[in-house]
């Protein structure tokens, strides 16, 4: 074990949370990602028991989950695992497809709601220009916010994942933050 | 007073607010117009150029006279209508283009010189002397134009942006929308209504029609209970859709609290972005005018804005309750506003309608004849009414004018749409090829009747569903009027004296007629020359009396004689909205390298790099010049070790048993050959042939590349891979995705650097011989952290780049510079990067922009004959492979003399000019290692000038620079520091 | 404007990158003998056509799939849209 000690997307030691209404948004810094795309003429795998879903979809496994990022080519997502060289362990799982560690290449912000989904969709049609009828629990798509490229997972009625490029953390941060707060 | 009863005011709410410093009470529902028209108040403002008295002309958005500044300090806005301005407690409201109170303006003596002030005067009057214009005139016009002022501060308030998703969009909440949006809400799909107004309604609130024998207001409050209640329809009231764009994209603005007191932090405005699959535009119609002479008098208004007062807001348009109203109107509806009015209790004296059969509603004296003057400077006293060649005057408090009614055919011309002529209607109605999937509806496509516009919205509605495939039912609909108002084609009163056509701009029919001598007679020309139709009201009121009159005088009809072009937006909107709620720092994003917090905490400045925040220099104590640190930053890495955050260069994962092919079809030189655990320097061409892009190319396995771009090109440099993969050449087993984030990269560079990464390195062999220059490898660092270590040097030095996961990048970097103490270890900022990168003249942006190749930089060897690449054929043509410019390095023959980057480059003795250019100078710096100003850049067959004396010409600043031609490797030109 | 992306449906411009004439695709081969006049052709000769255009936009906010987008572009009206990648296996599914 490296006795170098982590920071989050945003510099800190522990992770963002902030809560305002009926939202809470939580940094989750402990969400490992590896990027997986299939060679040709590959079948899409299955990663510890996760299959791959179908375009723009998100699937929830016994020990990860995945999404579809484009053509043949997925992220998957080990929850709790970013401490692990996530990159390796879904390499062994499918080690003919070409795997690339993506848990530093991204920030990920999740988005809660105690009251259904009519709060997280009064924030997100302040972000992202997507049609919220088709954001279907399950679904995961890609598009801009405020000039930044996100991805964006809906997890359940009540829970939205926001990821966007880790560099750009603080800059997501606040768009996320202040139109949280201007939503008053 | 001459407040009313009755209406859909709160008589019980009184608002106080303030209007030119004096002190009124208005009620909850009230306009600014209508609280200023309840309390006598007919005096509003000052035209454009004449600085004529003006007072409210119409009840909406498309008034021209009534626009007042509200507010004050820094929220201070000014060009507000009065007459959608919903009024609350406190307002704060002043008139506008004034000098000194507005009843006695001493700009009004332009008036006097009205005869000067002719259209196209600007064109005529300010040309000569022709040094008079910067000096004299431009200031005096700038002084005079405009209304309102602005504040010169920074706006306090919050904006928001978003973007919303509907089946059905309906633009109006009046008769025909609240039908269509009814029709389509019980239908269950996504609708959208939006007004501009902040009730729903419209017309059913200022008029006196029953619906199923009910007031019609009503049936309104019936329905909006409804549609509250259903979840998929969204009200939008204060909502402005201002233009309609492609693919059944709109434009909103959503006034979200100007309608109270100022909050701080508070959203004032959202601007919406709103994709419909189809839409309904339902924005009813607009009344026009008569032009008469003086007929811009304070309490001169449209009839239906006067029939709205009185019947939505309970006011009068009189200054006393007992003063004559007369209306004057070429057709029936202008004759509801007598009956509405005498209902109201308002004394209605006469109509005055020039047409022979006109008839009587009510117990007023009718007079077949027209109006041509008025008297009442600072408010309307008597008209003059002529009938059968004789004339009288009578005395009069208001005067409200009908010419009929324009539809509002706005967003449905916005992709070009001609509106087309009804002859029947006697205005535009909307023509064909209207935005994808708009249907247009009730007064707003002539179908102006209460029962009609249900009707029309209703079956737009049910018509707009079935084009997406879903059947809805037709809703009952209330019993109705439906009587079409009968009117006749009388345009304007020709009597001597100015008869205003557009108040805003102060055009008059006498200026219509000098357009049409000058020549100016398409409406497009008409425009420009007379300035109808511009400013904030865009003619709404205006526009098609000009050009019946103009079709007049060229003695075409009004349909040969055509509309202006309309454009977005529909009524203004502010800038401060469009500029959205992200300003100063958070107009665009910033991007933070992964030690950024470090770098601060040693004194770094910060420059930004595109979005990026980088470490330029790191100032240390005693230090008091930038300079100083940047030598002492370059001095430290050549003589010991510095340390750099290198993470926002691009990186570029390329995997698959093809990567070695594909990054030979992408670089111009071999990178196929490239052994596992090596790296490579690449250069990418554009297909034309040019340099674009340099970097590295490191094999970390068989079929596992890491490609470098430079930070600027990142996602140009992706966006092309991936263009060549899945458009060129798609047969090649590859897979690309971006890395760049995910590692923190940094440069450990001088002479120490190994010892240094050897104190951090989980026992990997560092030794010249294992790890040699240009050799790459998977390691772990400090305990077993993941890391990818590259032996390559930017600065010349013995140098290399370790990379860790980005949440680790900060604590690295701390790390090496705590063990590296005893070493010398520096931070480095961009700025001695910038001068270690000349030293050892190696290209960066001012030598790769875009008009440069390969052979150029020297590196013409690099583009492989043996294989195609992108750029290859191209670079091997003509003009550029006869190129003889070359990169070559400068030093100044007098050492305390600076060269300037940009300067351009001449032989001694030779006159300057284009063509005896013999090159620019890219790149300068002070070299601390030369102990002089240094410099690269291209130079006519540079490569053979060795030693020659050259001239470095900045005309900009007036200055030269005699500059030596030399090798552009001003540090160790034969690379073995960087090797050993 | 919305684009119909074959996979992932309707979806704003904003999200793409254009590139222009889709002819792009047809990049000459380096070896023919006439390849420096193909090239030429290639790199500066483009129709450029009031009406119906072949042209490429990349889905840079997105699935990063390049596209090829046919336009009217006197209309804007969108008469189909496909995935430009065109390998030997494209029939097989590429979800």
């Amino acid at each position: 074990m490296t006795d170098l000690m982590a920071i989050t997307a945003l510099g800190a030691v522990a992770p963002y949370e902030f809560q305002i209404g009926g939202l809470v948004i939580r940094e989750n810094t402990e969400l490992a990602l590896a990027s997986l795309s299939l060679g040709r003429g590959q079948g899409a795998p299955t990663i510890l028991g996760t299959s791959m879903p179908d375009v723009g979809q998100w699937q929830a496994g016994p020990e990860v989950s995945a999404f579809w990022t484009a053509p043949n080519q997925w992220f998957i997502e080990g929850q709790g695992r970013a401490h692990e060289d996530f990159a390796a362990i879904v390499k062994a799982a499918a080690p003919d497809c070409a795997v690339t560690e993506q848990t530093d290449g991204w920030v990920a912000f999740d988005v809660y709601s105690n009251d259904g989904f009519k709060p997280l969709e009064g924030l997100l049609e302040k972000l992202v220009n997507i049609d919220l009828d088709g954001f279907e629990v399950g679904t995961a798509l890609r598009t801009g916010l405020h000039h930044m490229s996100v991805y964006l997972i809906r997890r359940s009625d009540t829970h939205v994942t926001i990821m966007g490029m880790r560099t750009f953390a603080a800059a997501l941060c606040h768009a996320l933050e202040s139109t949280a707060v201007r939503l008053r | 007073m001459t407040r009313l009863t009755g209406g859909v005011i709160d008589h019980e709410t009184a608002l106080r607010f303030t209007f030119n410093g004096k002190t009124y009470s208005g009620r909850k529902g009230d306009t600014l117009a209508s609280a200023l028209l309840a309390n006598g108040v007919q005096l509003v403002g000052r035209s454009f150029k004449y600085h004529r008295p003006r007072g409210v002309l119409s009840a909406g958005s498309e008034e021209p006279n009534a626009l007042v500044t509200l507010r004050g300090g820094a929220r201070e806005e000014p060009n507000t209508r009065a007459t959608v301005t919903e009024l609350f407690d406190g307002l704060v409201a002043r008139s506008q283009n004034h000098v000194g109170p507005l009843h006695r303006d001493v700009m009004a003596v332009n008036d006097l010189l009205s005869p000067l002030f002719a259209s196209g005067f600007y064109y005529k009057t300010f040309m000569w002397p022709r040094a008079f214009w910067e000096k004299l005139y431009e200031p005096l016009i700038r002084h005079a134009a405009g209304l309102g002022r602005l504040s010169g501060e920074a706006d306090p308030d919050a904006y928001d942006k978003g973007f919303l998703h509907c089946d059905l969009l309906v633009i109006g909440g009046g008769a025909a929308g609240l039908a269509a949006a009814l029709a389509a809400g019980r239908a269950g799909v996504k609708v959208i209504l939006a007004d501009e107004d902040f009730q729903f309604g419209g017309r059913l609130l200022a008029e006196t029609h029953q619906l199923d024998g009910m007031p019609a207001t009503s049936w309104v409050t019936a329905v909006m209970a409804e549609l509250s209640g259903l979840e998929n329809v969204r009200l939008m009231p204060r909502t402005t859709v201002f233009g309609a764009y492609d693919h059944g994209i709109y434009g909103a603005v959503e006034r979200v609290s100007d309608h109270v007191s100022a909050a701080d932090g508070e959203v004032r405005q959202t601007l919406w972005r709103i994709t419909a699959k189809r839409s309904v535009l339902a924005a009813g119609a607009t009344e026009r005018h008569i032009p008469f002479p003086n007929n811009d008098r304070p309490g001169i208004m449209l009839a239906g804005a006067m029939r709205a007062y009185a019947n939505r807001w309970a006011a009068s348009p009189t200054r006393h309750p007992s003063d004559p109203v007369i209306i004057f109107t070429n057709n029936d509806d202008g004759h509801r506003t007598a009956t509405d009015l005498l209902a109201k209790g308002v004394p209605v004296t006469a109509v005055v309608d020039p047409r022979d059969d006109a008839p009587t509603f009510g117990a007023y004296e009718l007079i077949t004849g027209v109006v041509d003057d008025t008297k009442g400077r600072l408010g309307l006293t008597s008209v003059r009414v002529t009938q059968n060649g004789q004339s009288r005057w009578m005395p009069c408090g208001a005067l409200g004018v009908s010419g009929g009614w324009n539809p509002n055919v706005h967003l449905s011309s916005h992709h070009r749409s001609k509106p087309v002529w009804d002859e029947a209607l006697l205005a535009f109605v909307p023509g064909k090829d209207l935005p994808n999937g708009m249907i247009v509806a009730g007064a707003a496509v002539g179908q102006g009747t209460t029962a009609k516009a249900l009707r029309s919205g209703m079956e737009a509605a049910v018509s707009s569903l079935a084009a997406l495939g879903i059947s809805a039912e037709r809703i009952d609909l209330p019993d109705a009027d439906d009587t079409a108002a009968a009117q006749t084609a009388f345009w304007h009163v020709s009597r001597k004296g100015r008869a205003w056509v557009d108040f805003q701009n102060d055009v008059t029919v006498k200026d219509i007629v000098l357009a049409h001598q000058e020549n100016m007679r398409p409406v497009e020309h008409l425009k420009r020359w007379t300035t109808l139709g511009m400013a904030t009201d865009q003619g709404k009121t205006s526009n098609i009396s000009a050009l019946a009159v103009m079709a007049e005088l060229t003695g075409k009809s009004l349909p040969e004689t055509g509309t202006t072009i309309f454009r977005p937006p529909y009524t203004g909107v502010t800038l401060s909205v469009l500029g959205g709620g992200d300003t100063g720092k958070h107009f665009r994003p910033t991007r933070y390298t992964p030690t950024h917090q470090w770098s601060a905490s040693q004194g770094a400045t910060f420059v930004e790099v595109g979005a990026w925040l980088r470490a330029q220099y790191f100032v240390q104590p005693g230090e008091t010049h930038w300079r100083q640190s940047v030598d002492r930053e370059v001095l430290a890495v050549r003589r010991g070790v510095g340390l750099c955050d290198v993470t926002t260069l691009g990186k570029i994962d390329v995997q698959g048993p093809d990567a070695a092919e594909f990054l030979n079809r992408i670089y111009c030189n071999m990178m196929g050959t490239l052994a596992v655990g090596r790296v490579r320097y690449g250069l990418m061409l554009r297909e034309d042939g040019h340099a674009y892009d340099d970097g590295t190319c490191a094999r970390l396995s068989e079929n596992h590349f890491v490609v470098t771009t430079t930070t600027a090109n990142a996602a140009l440099v992706y966006r092309n891979m991936e263009f060549a993969r899945q458009c060129l050449w798609p047969d090649l087993n590859v897979s690309l995705i971006s890395t760049t984030d995910a590692w923190a990269q940094i440069a450990v560079a001088g002479p120490n650097s190994r010892t240094l990464l050897s104190r951090v390195v989980d026992g990997f062999d560092l030794s010249n011989e294992v790890f040699p220059f240009m050799a790459c490898a998977e390691l772990t660092v400090c305990g077993g952290l993941r890391a990818r270590l590259f032996r390559i040097s930017f600065s010349g030095e013995l140098a290399y780049e370790i990379a860790v996961p980005a949440r680790y990048g900060n604590a690295l970097m701390e790390r090496l510079a705590q063990v590296g103490a005893d070493l010398g270890a520096t931070p480095y900022g961009t700025e001695a990067l910038g001068v270690m990168r000349i030293e050892k003249g190696h290209a960066a942006g001012s030598e790769l922009n875009g008009q440069t190749t390969a052979q150029m930089l020297s590196l013409g060897r690099m583009v492989s004959e043996k294989k195609d690449s992108i750029g290859a054929v191209m670079s091997r043509r003509e003009g550029l492979a006869q190129d003889k410019r070359r990169l070559v390095g400068f030093r100044p023959v007098d050492k305390s003399e600076a060269i300037v980057a940009g300067s351009h480059l001449f032989t001694q003795g030779e006159t300057r000019n284009t063509t005896t250019d013999q090159g620019w100078i890219t790149s300068a710096a002070y070299s601390p290692h030369v102990g002089s100003s240094i410099a690269i850049g291209f130079l006519e067959e540079g490569d053979a000038r060795m030693g020659e004396v050259v001239i470095a010409a900045n005309p900009l600043e007036g200055r030269e620079v005699r500059v030596e031609v030399v090798s552009p490797h001003f540090v160790d030109p034969e690379g073995g520091r960087l090797r050993d | 404007m919305l684009i119909p992306h074959p996979l992932l449906g309707l979806r704003d411009a904003q999200e793409f990158t254009y590139l222009g004439d889709a002819s792009l695709l047809n990049r000459p081969d380096a070896s023919s003998p006439d390849a420096a006049v193909a090239f030429y052709d290639y790199v500066y000769l483009r129709d450029n056509p009031a009406g119906v255009h072949r042209e490429l936009w990349f889905h840079e906010q997105g699935d990063r799939s390049w596209l090829i987008v046919t336009r009217n572009t006197l209309t804007h009206e969108i008469l189909n849209a496909e995935l430009a990648f065109k390998s030997a296996v494209k029939s097989e599914v590429l979800a």
